[in-house]
């Protein structure tokens, strides 16, 4: 639900909601963990580096937390 | 509980966005269980505005807070440091902890992040109903429980009226009749006698119309 919410926030601002993935996964599931792991890397790659890296890399400093 | 919803980022955002330093500042009590504006939803809102001032390359620093009431004082104590950091404070309680808060800090700017939408019921998860129009007189003695004031399109004291088709209201389909589930009610507590009797023309003083009302409990006022 919470990941939905975020799905549905994130274009609003510019992100990608193919950016956020949650799986519910056992610790006895490693195979299957590495399969996520190397799919959403994937997936990553192709979408490219996120619209946030990419101002920070144009000298964006905005938006500071504290 | 006071139900409210989330402005547009795109609006809150314009409010926000030319101040130095902005508080995005919940109410953790009506607008958080409707998942609107809680702290939580503050602390989103503020990531969410973060991201925007970095696409957009603003300098501005967003913070986040909350308390659990924006409407009475004793709450503020534990927030007044970060209220009085901001330039501007973008408040996701309903209309009256914004008031309140303009009260309260009359230097400080105070935007408001939700649009406050009625006074209304957790049907099920995720589903708010409106079932009161704080009118000031309350009928629903008369009435089996069932508020035609907020829940009959035309607040007909007296119903059903024309429009009443198979339950539903003619406004939409999906709305039931309120007069159709009075009656309704009624039947099943064996009461059906109680809808024969007229509802008087109302006192509509009480009302909104009547201008904003107060409450005063004198032995409590210092």
């Amino acid at each position: 639900m919470r990941i939905k919410t975020l799905k549905r926030l994130l274009p609003r601002v510019g992100v990608d909601p193919a950016r956020v993935e949650m799986f519910n996964l056992s610790s006895a599931m490693g195979p299957r963990w590495a399969e996520i792991c190397n799919e959403f890397t994937e997936r990553i790659r192709q979408l490219g580096p996120s619209p946030i890296r990419a101002a920070l890399g144009r000298g964006g400093k905005g938006g500071t937390a504290s | 509980m006071i139900v409210g919803k989330q402005k547009p980022i795109e609006e809150t955002w314009a409010m926000v966005k030319d101040f130095s330093r902005v508080l995005v500042f919940g109410c953790n009590t009506c607008v958080a269980v409707c998942h609107e504006g809680g702290n939580k939803e503050a602390q989103i809102l503020a990531s969410l505005m973060r991201m925007k001032a970095t696409q957009e390359g603003l300098s501005l620093e967003i913070r986040d807070s909350g308390i659990e009431r924006q409407c009475e004082h004793e709450f503020f104590e534990s927030a007044e440091k970060d209220i009085e950091w901001a330039d501007a404070v973008l408040s996701l309680a309903c209309g009256v902890g914004v008031q309140f808060m303009v009260k309260r800090y009359p230097e400080i700017l105070v935007y408001p992040g939700l649009d406050t939408c009625f006074l209304g019921d957790v049907e099920k998860n995720g589903l708010f109903t409106e079932s009161c129009q704080a009118c000031g007189k309350c009928v629903l003695a008369e009435t089996a429980g069932i508020c035609p004031v907020s829940r009959c399109a035309k607040r007909v004291l007296n119903g059903p009226c024309g429009g009443s088709n198979k339950g539903a209201c003619e406004i939409n389909k999906d709305l039931p009749c309120a007069w159709q589930l009075i009656v309704d009610r009624l039947e099943a507590l064996g009461r059906l006698a109680d809808y024969e009797r007229l509802a008087p023309i109302k006192d509509w003083s009480t009302e909104r119309a009547g201008g904003p009302r107060k409450l005063i409990h004198e032995e409590f006022m210092k």
